[in-house]
């Protein structure tokens, strides 16, 4: 019961060209493999351009694989039929990064919070009445209030936009979320509240978590696993505290050396 | 005399439900070879704070209730509109966080800061090693000359073939070292850099905080870096100001703000950032702190 990467390539392109086209297209995944275990916060790390995006991609079946498999509790996600997929795809939700563009403007909190029922109505068959209900118990469940309900995403502070954001996910009663760099626009203190907040809701539902950042100490925070990929290769995987403590390559010592720590005496400005 | 000083600045900004108190009270002092650092949430004035500093808030919305800024003796808040042009981008120098909507789309990088060395060179003509008389093309030539080594400075390599490069074909960093070129060029004496860093990498960022330093280093200016990092500031700052709905609640030396904050809301920023020991669940948000504290 869990999600397993297996040897997966991406490549983009390439353009079409003559017969003698020596373009082999951007290969943004290179034979990456993870297994993330259910019930766990699984970290994937990287800078931008890493392949990070396209990967989470790629477990949606928002791309298709140029090579390789992605199975879900054991089922082929790209060998689905459409109709098996849409049902797979409401027990695999997402959280995006900017909560500003991520929920639109001219819907209230309720139908934003509300569409995932609808889209999945097959499944879950509520009546306006008890989608409403639910809509309720979701906001409240991530921190919202009733009155939020009828009130426009543009009334919101970044980090209940956020909030809004995970109770959308949830609205479908997903087992697996994947979260997008869901705290980056966010101001530390938010940041540490929303942050809670997914660690409680973990705990509450049973989540397993897919969590895409580029902060290490977030990373650290609030996972179990972690993976480093760069350039579209998987560079090491392993438990967060074995990889940040013995870091095994160059480019994740890189990346630990280059993180900002908050304690002035451990500048590199300074030693002289 | 210092270099900047800001005293008692209060600020009101007008929208369509009327005027609001953004800055209460604003003291600020910064010296040559000093890196502040201004923190603060969103929304706590950091970025009006710095815009006020080149006089950039627009007359329209906003309006000054109380308080003086001094950049080298000038008066910045009464000062002509003529005066003010001879301190932006020349003696003072501003980088802003997205470097792609700062950057003309439709020019090409060596376009743009050669307008800018021009630019500067009209009230200081040393900026282009020239004296006053140089015929129109000498300028244009040894401005060119002046970017090409500006994007060397910032470690941008080739740059004489880069600088016909147009913004889009840089990366995000690259795009944002020329943003430092273009603050540079006019060897400013005072720095404000708005958030230079958060859309960056934190390889990228490393080069740039280190880059900064340098340019301090060298040319002993003083600069005002805005972030909500406190990583960031930890590592570059000599200073540190912290806001908080447009107040100061504290300033002073890097070391003794972040290790013996006297603040609660300090205490709070430092708490609510994950470190190596913090354990899950265990993070605190800024409100309990606060609520706490009263």
């Amino acid at each position: 019961m869990s999600l397993d990467i297996l040897n997966v390539t991406k490549i983009f392109g390439p353009a079409r060209g003559g017969i003698l086209s020596r373009d082999e297209g951007f290969r943004a995944l290179d034979d990456v493999s993870l297994h993330v275990p259910k019930g766990s916060s699984f970290g994937l790390v990287g800078e931008s351009g890493s392949g990070k995006t396209t990967l989470t991609r790629c477990i949606l079946r928002l791309e298709n694989l140029t090579r390789g498999r992605v199975l879900y509790e054991g089922t082929d996600i790209h060998g689905l039929a459409q109709r098996d997929l849409r049902r797979l795809r409401a027990r695999l939700q997402i959280v995006f990064q900017d909560p500003y563009a991520s929920l639109n403007p001219r819907m209230t909190i309720h139908d934003i919070v509300a569409e995932p029922l609808l889209i999945h109505r097959d499944l879950f068959r509520l009546s306006a009445r008890q989608r409403s209900e639910r809509v309720l118990e979701l906001l409240e469940q991530v921190g919202l209030r009733s009155e939020h309900l009828f009130r426009y995403p543009h009334e919101f502070s970044g980090g209940q936009r956020q909030r809004i954001g995970i109770a959308r996910a949830l609205a479908s009663r997903p087992d697996f979320l994947i979260l997008d760099e869901p705290t980056s626009a966010l101001d530390v203190s938010v940041q540490a509240d929303v942050l809670n907040l997914l660690h409680r809701l973990q705990q509450e539902l049973g989540l397993t978590y897919f969590f895409i950042s580029h902060d290490l100490g977030v990373i650290r925070y609030i996972c179990d696993d972690v993976a480093v990929i760069y350039r579209g290769k998987l560079v090491e995987q392993g438990p967060v505290a074995e990889i940040f403590d013995r870091p095994r390559s160059d480019y994740t010592r890189m990346l630990l050396a280059a993180m900002p720590d908050p304690d002035p005496d451990k500048s590199p400005f300074r030693q002289s | 005399m210092s270099l900047l000083e800001i005293t008692n600045l209060n600020l009101a900004m007008r929208s369509y439900e009327g005027e609001t108190q953004i800055l209460h009270g604003i003291d600020l002092k910064i010296e040559r070879g000093e890196i502040w650092g201004m923190v603060g949430e969103t929304g706590s004035g950091k970025s009006l704070t710095g815009l006020s500093i080149s006089r950039l808030i627009p007359a329209a919305t906003g309006r000054y209730l109380a308080g003086a800024i001094r950049f080298e003796g000038t008066d910045v808040l009464n000062a002509t509109e003529r005066e003010m042009r001879k301190l932006r981008g020349r003696k003072i120098g501003m980088i802003f966080q997205d470097p792609t909507t700062n950057l003309n789309p439709a020019f090409r990088i060596g376009t743009q800061l050669v307008d800018v060395a021009l630019h500067a060179a009209e009230h200081d003509p040393s900026v282009l090693g020239l004296s006053g008389n140089a015929s129109r093309r000498e300028r244009r030539r040894a401005a060119r000359q002046v970017a090409i080594e500006m994007l060397g400075k910032v470690g941008i390599s080739d740059p004489a073939e880069r600088i016909d490069a147009y913004p889009h074909q840089f990366s995000g960093g690259m795009r944002q070292r020329m943003l430092i070129a273009m603050a540079m060029i006019g060897k400013p004496d005072l720095l404000i850099a708005d958030e230079p860093t958060t859309a960056l990498d934190v390889s990228v960022q490393a080069q740039i905080l280190r880059l900064i330093h340098q340019l301090v280093l060298e040319r002993d200016i003083g600069v005002l870096m805005i972030t909500h990092n406190l990583g960031v500031v930890a590592q570059l700052c000599s200073h540190v100001a912290v806001m908080y709905r447009g107040r100061i609640l504290e300033t002073g030396p890097v070391r003794t703000v972040l290790k013996q904050p006297s603040h609660a809301y300090t205490r709070a920023l430092l708490a609510a950032i994950p470190t190596v020991h913090t354990k899950r669940g265990e993070l605190r948000g800024i409100g309990d702190i606060m609520a706490e504290a009263g």
